[in-house]
């Protein structure tokens, strides 16, 4: 950039006079507006990151969807008619939303658990093993593995089974309530199989899910017990990893082939309609503030050029070009515009880490800097009052 | 003495004279004249004959005229806004008949606004021109309290802050006693021969402040 020749004169000429109180109400409402357009901006992207967690940041386990057939009055004798074929599995791949599909397998042999609470107290019960792919768990503890010959399993335990025990089972069979710890301290056992394919396995409770109502055991043991009493597995409950599950085309996929999920997970279709209406109305709030703004400011300017239109045209007369009072102009400016992008964008970053903090309490982890929305609506806005300022500080001669 | 840097005009009649200027005859309006660097030129012109118009039609102030007016090979018409700038800057300069200084400037303000757009002239070597026109001591004074003869002072010496190959003089000093109008010449005469320029004059009356090579009657 060229230097300008004679700045602090021109300051005399053309600036001096100008009303700074319109300047700085304009400039005000510029940076509320940002700072709302922003909120917008960081609302929708957070609620959006909430949903399209990934693993490891799935607070809301809303990503993840059990899958079954829906058993009716005229499938139920049938039970091959809830298994998933191999054709309908690679269909529900395709689907709408699906990034990844794992098959829940059910351990085949009958599992038999039981286990001592006390002396003379204990309970014991047929229970029903799963396994899902480990990708597709919340928890993985370090212990999670288990090998052939090993005499100890690791069981993960829905949290749902849990809470069940201690709020409805125990209190009505006079029994103790098990905190978690307790749980994984005890050891069940567990028989696997009947008659002379009977084996003996001391389990373990080693983590609590809340994404998957089931007990689980790690697959190698799945695969190699259901190898063991032999004959294929037909899955009928698969989990889906999908991007977004407040999508209305993943909903009507359900429908159509009439499948069921865990519905609850569904409800943030009803959440996102009502995030977009409120960020939808605070945008175009932000935009209309942000629009009279820039008006207001633009009226200024072209005001102090009109004020100043004598020494304008004097300036020309003497060999001043009209470029060059615009740049004049445009630089002094400039950085105004600059710092009302910048506080707002300091602004926005300081509603994203009180967004971190304050969801850290509630158990979301919302990220700790804005997204690039964030910046790419700064810079946009930035490009537009570059180009505003370009048009408004235009010197006619 | 030519290098090459001219000024040429050709048929021109500026609009608002055209009816008073049809039935008399002038030795510039109408004519093809053409100017070289190096030459003085005197324009006696009697008022309302348009020499105002004339030097700012020359200076690209006005364009109400037929006929043409050549800067080199350019038609002053087709100059852009940025073109005239440029020009105003390193070729042509004018002292304006009503002065036309920044009232809410001081006498040096006026002076430095003009110095540094080509910065051609140092700021001392101004003081020294100040000093010499006996303005020096109301340097810090607004441009709007001083009076007129201060003022032309002013203009004449913000005149000169460029280098320029024509310098145009409007009643340059109508509001000057003999005594300035002598050391205001002076300084003029030699920044016209420092910058090898060519020098149009326009005044009512006859006079000999310089050595004229041209006098024309408008």
């Amino acid at each position: 950039m060229s230097k300008i020749p004679a700045a602090p004169l021109l300051y005399k000429l053309l600036l001096e006079t100008a009303s700074r109180r319109r300047l700085w109400v304009s400039l005000v409402a510029m940076c509320c507006g940002m700072v709302l357009l922003f909120s917008a901006v960081l609302i929708w992207w957070n609620f959006n990151q909430l949903l399209h967690g990934t693993a490891a940041t799935d607070d809301l386990g809303s990503t993840f969807l059990t899958v079954s057939k829906r058993v009716t009055n005229e499938n139920m004798g049938h039970p091959d008619a809830t298994i998933f074929s191999e054709s309908e599995l690679n269909d529900l791949r395709n689907a709408p939303q699906v990034q990844d599909l794992g098959i829940v397998q059910a351990l085949q042999p009958r599992a038999y658990m039981s286990m001592q609470l006390a002396p003379g107290a204990g309970f014991s019960t047929i229970m029903v093993l799963e396994s899902v792919p480990e990708r597709f768990m919340d928890k993985k503890p370090s212990d999670w593995h288990w090998q052939i010959g090993n005499p100890t399993l690791p069981i993960i335990l829905s949290s749902s089974f849990l809470s069940l025990y201690n709020y409805a089972f125990a209190p009505s069979q006079g029994l103790p309530q098990l905190s978690e710890e307790t749980i994984k301290a005890l050891p069940f056992q567990l028989e696997i199989g009947t008659g002379s394919q009977m084996q003996q396995y001391t389990a373990r409770v080693v983590g609590f899910s809340d994404r998957i109502t089931s007990l689980l055991v790690p697959e190698s043991f799945v695969q190699y017990a259901n190898g063991a009493s032999s004959g294929a597995v037909h899955p009928s409950r698969v989990i889906l990893k999908i991007d977004d599950p407040s999508s209305t085309q993943f909903a009507q996929y359900l429908a159509d082939h009439n499948y069921v999920t865990n519905a609850e997970q569904l409800r943030w279709s009803k959440f996102r309609t009502i995030v977009e209406s409120v960020t939808l109305v605070i945008g175009l709030l932000a935009l209309m503030l942000l629009g009279i703004s820039l008006l207001v400011f633009t009226l200024f300017i072209e005001l102090t050029i009109a004020r100043s239109r004598s020494s304008v045209q004097r300036l020309v007369e003497i060999g001043y070009s009209p470029k060059m009072l615009q740049a004049y102009l445009f630089r002094q400016f400039l950085p105004l515009l600059a710092a009302v992008v910048m506080l707002a964008l300091l602004l926005g970053f300081g509603l994203q880490v009180l967004t971190h903090v304050y969801g850290k309490t509630l158990g979301l982890h919302f990220g700790l800097l804005p997204g690039w929305p964030l910046w790419f609506c700064a810079l946009c806005l930035m490009g537009l009052l570059v180009i505003q300022l370009k048009m408004a500080t235009r010197i006619k001669v | 003495m030519s290098t090459g840097f001219f000024l040429r005009i050709s048929g021109l009649l500026p609009n608002p004279l055209r009816e008073r200027l049809s039935v008399r005859k002038s030795d510039v309006w109408m004519q093809d004249l053409s100017w070289e660097q190096g030459e003085q030129i005197f324009v006696q012109a009697a008022s309302g004959t348009g020499k105002t118009t004339l030097m700012h039609s020359l200076y690209g102030l006005r364009n109400d005229f037929v006929g043409q007016i050549f800067w080199q090979a350019t038609e002053t018409k087709t100059m852009s806004a940025e073109a005239w700038s440029r020009l105003r800057q390193q070729e042509l300069s004018l002292v304006f008949q009503d002065l036309r200084l920044f009232p809410e400037l001081s006498a040096f303000e006026n002076l430095e606004a003009k110095r540094v757009l080509a910065n051609y002239i140092s700021t001392n070597e101004l003081k020294e021109w100040m000093d010499l026109l006996g303005i020096s001591d109301r340097a810090d004074k607004l441009g709007g309290t001083l009076s007129y003869g201060e003022q032309q002072r002013l203009a004449i010496i913000r005149s000169l802050l460029q280098p320029f190959k024509f310098l145009l003089l409007d009643e340059p000093f109508s509001h000057l006693d003999s005594g300035n109008i002598r050391k205001a010449a002076a300084l003029i005469a030699a920044q016209v021969q420092r910058n090898g320029a060519t020098l149009i004059l326009a005044d009512l009356d006859d006079n000999e402040y310089f050595p004229y090579t041209q006098k024309l009657s408008l």
